[in-house]
């Protein structure tokens, strides 16, 4: 057991600016094969932006981006998805006219090379055997005829994770999967994530602490765009600096 | 979608049906309602390829009348200038108009929202004004007359001058391009423009590249209403710049929303009402527009999927009462 670990995605030294201000500075990030890597910091830290450079989503100003020792810096945004990173998003994006079964469908055959305009959808088999499985794996099965607007949020944000996980992806994005949910509905599916996205590499942008210590292997800081604090959960507990800025007010 | 195929026999049923009724109609009308229906199923064709770039790629488009028009004036030039073949004229109003919306597609499809619609009405407004002033090529708003040959189709003789062969070849292409539309908007290449028009950054995220989709959902509009108009100048034997404006495109967007945007069937009976409509009304008062106009605004108001939508939502109700 003594390999040494896989490297999956690496930020060198990214910059963001918008205007005069920047948003995220100087950035160094390593991500291992096989972690989940919590990304904290108060409103405005530059989480969401730093998620928006990796998925190409937002240009980096400076810097570099590698995923699995290939340069996707300057990549845009269906190409890095090709690569094989999925995101899910802070305010909920799903196919919001489409039933539950054709959101997962879709994010399915994305990863076929041709799209056929001659035949129906349902005739390739092996697509409609992966979402069935899909369906499955998020629990949403008896709900696939229903349209995603119909969910209950916390299946909503469920659903999201499903299409992501739909492009099979080696490194999972997640925008606070628990926002806007209630404590309970957070439990239920803090749940639902442990059993759907084991074994996943996992970026985890999230901001109730209890969620972020029970499932992260390790934590970023992040305060004014810059990394102030890497570590593993006791470590940045026990962090001067991150209590300073970021649990302060739950320490003092 | 997991009832698919209850669905589609059903459909071949009904499809059948109404295009034998269409066939048979010849024999107990009037030439003039033949002419009138001939130009209504044209209609109905420009509105569902409108309907493909708007109802199912989510993209309003005003530049269809461009397609339209260059679909009607490459008809026309080809037979009357360069004497080529009917059936190959036609051919060309398919692939010149694509060719166009190719052109006009590349930059349009980078631009979202207001700005892509502004842009295609510009694309339409400039086409229209060249039409307009390139009198020597175009006829101007005065426009070009033809004669289209007749020509053989495998067993069919087809003689264009003749209405009722004029009927039946625009019903078979039009009955035609509607199942080859039918059959796109369920393949996969009709999911990925159906995830391009619920939600362009989700589809982006997963992997589709939006803006080559968008643009071959753009191109093969564009060739279906090329088809539309060089469907329009054969059965006129006419082409004018007038085709060219931005406005005929109206026509197909007050179809699809009576009728209902992605759908197919929809703007098809959109097509036949607005233009049922129109043509009664026509005897009674001069302002038809005004009624079409009304009943747009009733629709949207009060029915914003349109007929189809409103009967599909009563069918749901009826269902789940019992």
């Amino acid at each position: 057991m003594s390999e040494t670990p896989e490297t999956i995605l690496k930020l060198v030294e990214v910059n963001k600016a918008f205007g005069g201000l920047l948003a995220v500075n100087k950035v160094n990030l390593s991500i291992q094969k096989g972690e989940l890597r919590a990304l904290i910091g108060p409103n405005g830290a530059g989480k969401t932006t730093l998620l928006n450079l990796i998925t190409g989503t937002l240009r980096v100003s400076s810097g570099q981006v590698f995923f699995r020792d290939k340069e996707i810096t300057h990549l845009s945004s269906h190409q890095i998805s090709h690569r094989g990173i999925a995101r899910t998003m802070q305010i909920t994006s799903l196919f919001a006219g489409l039933t539950v079964f054709e959101n997962i469908w879709t994010a399915v055959q994305s990863r076929k090379k041709f799209f056929n305009p001659f035949i129906r959808a349902l005739k390739w088999q092996d697509v409609k055997e992966k979402t069935e499985s899909m369906l499955e794996l998020t629990g949403l099965k008896d709900q696939a005829q229903l349209i995603c607007s119909e969910l209950s949020y916390g299946e909503q944000r469920i659903l999201e994770m499903g299409i992501a996980l739909s492009t099979e992806p080696d490194l999972l994005l997640l925008d606070e999967p628990t926002a806007g949910l209630n404590s309970q509905e957070s439990m239920v599916l803090v749940k639902k994530m442990r059993s759907m996205l084991s074994g996943q590499t996992i970026i985890l942008v999230e901001h109730d602490m209890g969620v972020v210590m029970e499932l992260a292997d390790n934590i970023s800081v992040l305060h004014y765009g810059a990394i102030l604090a890497e570590g593993a959960p006791n470590e940045i507990k026990e962090n001067e600096e991150v209590k300073k800025v970021y649990l302060g007010s739950e320490h003092a | 979608m997991l009832l698919d195929k209850g669905k589609s026999f059903g459909f071949i049923l009904i499809f059948s049906l109404i295009l034998l009724v269409f066939i048979a109609l010849p024999f107990f009308i009037d030439l003039f309602y033949q002419t009138f229906l001939t130009e209504l199923f044209v209609w109905m064709l420009f509105a569902i390829s409108f309907d493909l770039i708007f109802g199912y790629t989510g993209l309003l488009s005003f530049g269809q009348a461009l397609f339209f028009g260059l679909g009607s004036y490459t008809v026309t030039i080809s037979i009357l200038k360069m004497g080529l073949n009917t059936e190959l004229a036609l051919l060309l109003s398919i692939i010149i108009p694509m060719i166009f919306s190719w052109f006009v597609g590349y930059f349009s499809v980078k631009l979202s929202g207001i700005h892509f619609v502004i842009i295609t009405i510009i694309f339409a407004l400039i086409g229209n004004i060249i039409g307009e002033t390139w009198t020597a090529f175009t006829g101007g708003s005065d426009g070009l007359t033809f004669s289209p040959p007749p020509f053989r189709l495998g067993l069919f003789k087809i003689n264009l001058m003749d209405i009722k062969g004029n009927y039946y070849f625009v019903l078979a292409l039009v009955a035609l391009s509607y199942l080859f539309l039918r059959r796109m908007v369920q393949s996969p290449l009709g999911k990925v423009f159906i995830s391009i028009r619920e939600n362009e950054d989700r589809a982006r995220l997963i992997g589709y590249n939006v803006q080559r989709y968008k643009l071959i959902a753009f191109i093969i509009a564009g060739g279906l209403s090329g088809l539309a108009g060089g469907l329009y100048g054969l059965t006129l034997k006419y082409a004018a710049a007038s085709y060219l404006h931005w406005s005929v495109s109206g026509h197909a967007v007050v179809y699809t929303i009576v009728g209902g945007m992605g759908t197919l069937i929809g703007p098809v009976l959109g097509a036949g009402i607005v233009m049922s409509l129109e043509h009664y009304l026509i005897n009674i008062l001069q302002a038809t527009d005004l009624v079409v106009g009304i009943v747009l605004v009733f629709m949207v108001l009060m029915a914003p999927k349109g007929l189809v939508g409103l009967i599909q939502s009563k069918l749901k109700r009826g269902k789940t009462s019992v």
